[in-house]
């Protein structure tokens, strides 16, 4: 058993902010109180082994969940694998990760979902749950066989990395998903639009020589994606929304009551097209990091709910891939290990986005939104929980960081605030910041 | 060699010593080769080109051709380029006549390891087949490292490796004289 | 005076930099002129030349700069090199470094390729054209040019014309151009030079017959034909119409204005055959001065037995 005594709590689905004591048994939360005594834990741990962790001055949060994530297994195990990927994902502070499906081969049938289930349990850190494509091969022709994979433990649909682009195929994904109750997870761009682009279209790009991909490859298809789930009443989760444009489409089409989510990558709340040089190809991305103006309109779009959700889009790639010019290095930033200390150091500490706005959109949301366990701290819920700890400071090295990649902006930095212990399912997987296998 | 710093030791020549040497080597030039009719003058920077323009000066005085002068930057032919760590700035060469079957006569102002004198030879010859090639001095100081010497010398100075000399003309300078400096040691 | 590894590009250097690099191509256009063209002065030095993209023209240039300087010279194209077996440039710096180069000379098709390949090698690097970002050395030979033919180029109007948003040598001329306080502005239609290109500092405008008034030298660049395909422009036709070089259309500028072009020209297209002929046009002139600038930036370049790393 385990107390947790006298941190923070911070759990938005039942409304709490303040000091509380949880008791853990098993792989459940027993227990949430403002304090309890010797005597009371001693009573309800019944002669079970005792270990008690100090959560003063720290904050406990429910375990964060990271709906976007490229874990690179099967085929791609030089970049990153579950194991790997888990290992990263509760040092950064996640209890459970969404696979994309992106992998090579693709999961695009039933046998290859169970084979990600079944290296998440030999990896027994994170909960993992994969996506399935939304096409064969995702080619963006035909279907994939959406109930097999649902039965098989899909949790949802996605070619994420690439779009769909005819539109009438994604009309009918739409459709035909609702026979499962998932979500299809949409990559809104226009491949036409960001041809051969690098970055973001604008002043910057024409100053570096390097091709643009304009917010409107963006914008395009999410208005028609938008469209598309008014129309059919499909379930819709829009990825890595980049631009204010996007912002402002999904803002109307929730205004005019279309069910549709959206989520925002850390690294778009940070950065900007103005932070890439000739060479920082940590900072090349698909979306590209846009305009200071679109991170300001994302922010917003996140603190009133037009964004529903964060996640990192954590997308591993080897040294070797990032060791080229910008224009041929791949896109992508690992973000498991960094975001949450990132996110709290750029955003939280200078008070641009609440705590509990944090834990909501990076907890609560994705698990109502996914329909998973956890995503908040009441009894009987799976203990899932983190204790973050403020004042830790750390610096970002390629040898302390348990992802087999090391594609961060933040490499070689030092951030400020982060998961210091991580139970999932009540075992203590993250304990003082060291991963702890099962 | 000027600009150097050090400490004054002795003035070896002032104006007055240094335009007596100059009207001699006007007069030997002649003489040795005869007159000036397929003499010209090369100058090699920065300041064996005022000292050219004055040998000239005096020649014509006495003869009545005028005598073609050139100025040549040797920077390029250094040998010593690899061993610096900023490349010395180049300035144009300017020699506006055919060096081919002509006296050249290099005019420098210190004669000392040989090597610019090395230089300013693979600079002329880059420039045509000249007949001969000689060279004029104002101040031989010794410690040759090369097998060159010089045709015509203002003035011989017995030197230490400590030592520098230095040639000011007015045109750089602002006056004419040749000083002997002692470099400092704790530098 | 001279502080750097490597020559990447003129956004980052001063004005001082860009007069020293012409002050030293003058002496060197001067050797070029002579019957021997050859010198001792980098003898025993070793000079590659990396080209990812053909370019006869810049790769012989810099050959024969370095050639007159004494150097030694290899060149490595991409098609009969493991660079087409799927080599990363950074194996290849790598591989070029272990055969201890003082000097590399960089072209290749991604923006950014001279500045990685620097930060990767010990020798010096020059770009000889990195994507869409400078070509450093067109943009100083031009620079010469106008400056052997103008004199001091402060408060002359340059026009430059055509598909400026692929152009690293528009791009490089903007930023040396500016900095010698010329005023420059770039012409062309909106879908080759979009809104944005304002942030090089310069006039952008659409219209060249109104650019032209008072203008000292015209630069057409090079329009490649594979952007009609592109849908950048309808037809060569009507980019000639409204974009191209001709003796009549050049009466505007109301002086004996110098034509310039980096080549290789599409005659007929961006510059007409007559007016590529007149003497107005100064584009082998341009030629023979970029030898003259290669010299001097090889010789600025290879200097020293430990490199000023900056």
């Amino acid at each position: 058993m385990w107390w947790i005594k006298g941190a923070t709590l911070v759990d938005p689905a039942s409304g709490v902010k303040a000091q509380r004591d949880v008791l853990v048994q098993g792989e459940n939360i027993l227990a949430v109180s403002e304090h309890f005594s010797e005597q009371e834990v001693g009573a309800l741990a019944n002669g079970e082994k005792l270990e008690t962790v100090n959560g003063e001055g720290k904050y406990l949060f429910p375990g964060l969940i990271d709906v976007h994530t490229h874990l690179r297994e099967p085929g791609q195990e030089d970049k990153e694998d579950i194991a790997s990927g888990a290992a990263a994902a509760v040092h950064g502070g996640f209890t459970t990760i969404l696979a994309m499906a992106n992998t090579t081969p693709p999961l695009d049938n039933r046998a290859l979902v169970e084979f990600v289930l079944s290296q998440e349990q030999r990896a027994g850190l994170a909960r993992v749950y994969p996506f399935g494509t939304v096409t064969k091969g995702m080619k963006g022709e035909e279907l994939v066989e959406m109930l097999d994979l649902a039965e098989g433990g899909a949790i949802g649909f996605s070619d994420d990395g690439r779009n769909i682009q005819n539109s009438e195929r994604f009309r009918l994904a739409l459709e035909y998903a609702k026979l499962t109750g998932l979500p299809i997870v949409s990559h809104s761009e226009d491949v036409n639009l960001a041809q051969g682009g690098i970055m973001h279209q604008g002043e910057h790009a024409a100053r570096l020589g390097l091709k643009g991909i304009p917010a409107s490859a963006e914008a395009v298809m999410v208005a028609r994606d938008l469209l598309l789930a008014a129309e059919t009443g499909g379930n819709l989760h829009l990825a890595h929304i980049s631009s204010k444009e996007s912002v402002a489409l999904i803002r109307a089409a929730k205004a005019r009551g279309v069910k549709v989510s959206a989520e925002v990558n850390p690294h778009h709340l940070i950065f900007c097209d103005e932070d890439l040089t000739l060479t920082s190809t940590s900072l090349k991305v698909n979306p590209p990091l846009r305009s200071a103006a679109d991170r300001e309109a994302l922010l917003e779009g996140l603190n009133d709910g037009t964004i529903d959700l964060i996640a990192t889009d954590h997308a591993p790639h080897t040294w070797e891939e990032k060791a080229r010019p910008l224009a041929e290095a791949p896109f992508g930033i690992t973000g498991l290990e960094t975001a949450l200390a990132a996110v709290w150091q750029h955003l939280v500490v200078p008070g641009r986005l609440s705590i509990e706005r944090l834990v909501q959109a990076w907890s609560t949301a994705p698990a109502q939104r996914f329909n998973l366990l956890g995503g908040s701290v009441k009894p009987g819920m799976p203990a899932d929980l983190v204790l973050f700890d403020p004042n830790w400071r750390e610096r970002i090295e390629s040898e302390t960081l348990y992802s087999k990649a090391q594609n961060t902006p933040f490499l070689g930095q030092e951030l400020q605030g982060f998961p210091i212990w991580v139970w999932v399912g009540g075992n203590a997987v993250l304990q003082e910041r060291r991963v702890v296998a099962r | 060699m000027s600009g150097l710093e050090g400490n004054l030791k002795s003035k070896i020549m002032d104006g007055d010593g240094m335009r007596r040497a100059l009207t001699r080597i006007a007069h030997e030039i002649v003489e040795k080769n005869k007159g000036t009719e397929e003499v010209v003058l090369i100058g090699i920077r920065r300041r064996g080109v005022p000292l050219a323009e004055r040998i000239r000066e005096q020649i014509e005085a006495f003869e009545a051709d005028a005598l073609p002068l050139g100025i040549l930057d040797i920077t390029l032919y250094r040998d010593d380029l690899s061993m610096i760590a900023v490349q010395p700035v180049v300035h144009e060469s300017n020699v506006p006549f055919s060096v081919e079957g002509k006296v050249v006569i290099l005019v420098d102002d210190v004669l000392f390891t040989g090597r610019t004198a090395r230089a300013a030879l693979d600079a002329t010859m880059d420039l045509g087949r000249p007949k001969k090639i000689q060279l004029a001095v104002l101040v031989d100081r010794g410690h040759r490292e090369l097998p060159i010497r010089a045709d015509y010398v203002g003035k011989n100075v017995p030197t230490s490796s400590r030592e520098i000399i230095s040639v000011c003309v007015q045109e750089i300078d602002g006056a004419d004289e040749v000083l002997l400096l002692e470099m400092e040691t704790d530098k | 005076m001279w502080q750097h590894k490597d020559l990447l590009g003129l956004e980052r250097l001063t004005s001082a930099e860009i007069e020293h690099i012409l002050r030293t191509a003058k002496p060197m256009k001067e050797i070029l002129m002579r019957p021997v063209k050859k010198l001792p002065t980098l003898r025993g030095k070793a000079v590659f030349n990396l080209f990812y993209e053909a370019s006869t023209r810049t790769r012989t240039s810099f050959e024969t700069a370095a050639k007159v300087l004494g150097a030694d010279t290899a060149s490595i194209a991409v098609a009969q090199s493991s660079v087409s077996k799927g080599e990363t440039l950074l194996d290849t710096a790598r591989t070029l470094e272990a055969m201890r180069p003082d000097l590399v000379v960089v072209r290749h098709q991604a923006s950014g390729a001279a500045e990685f390949l620097a930060n990767h090698l010990k020798a010096g690097v020059i770009n000889a054209g990195d994507g869409q970002h400078e070509h450093p050395t067109q943009a100083l030979l031009d620079l010469f040019t106008m400056w052997e033919k103008l004199g001091d180029l402060a408060g002359k109007k340059v026009v430059i014309v055509g598909d400026v948003l692929h152009s690293r040598v528009a791009r490089s001329n903007v930023w040396g151009l500016t900095k010698l306080g010329v005023e420059v502005v770039l012409i062309g239609p909106p879908t080759l030079l979009p809104d944005e290109m304002r942030v090089l500092g310069v006039e952008c405008r659409h219209d060249l017959d109104r650019a032209l008034p008072g203008a000292d030298v015209v630069m057409a660049l090079r329009l490649q034909l594979e952007r009609q395909q592109a849908g950048l422009f309808p037809s060569l036709r009507e980019y000639s119409r409204a974009y191209g070089l001709t003796s009549e259309r050049l009466k505007r500028t109301g002086k004996p204005t110098l034509v310039m072009h980096p080549g290789p020209m599409n005659r007929g297209v961006e510059i007409s055959s007559e007016l590529a002929n007149s003497p107005r046009a100064v584009i082998e002139e341009q030629v023979t001065n970029g030898v003259a600038v290669r010299m001097a930036l090889i010789y600025l370049l290879t200097g020293g037995t430990a490199h000023v790393v900056d």
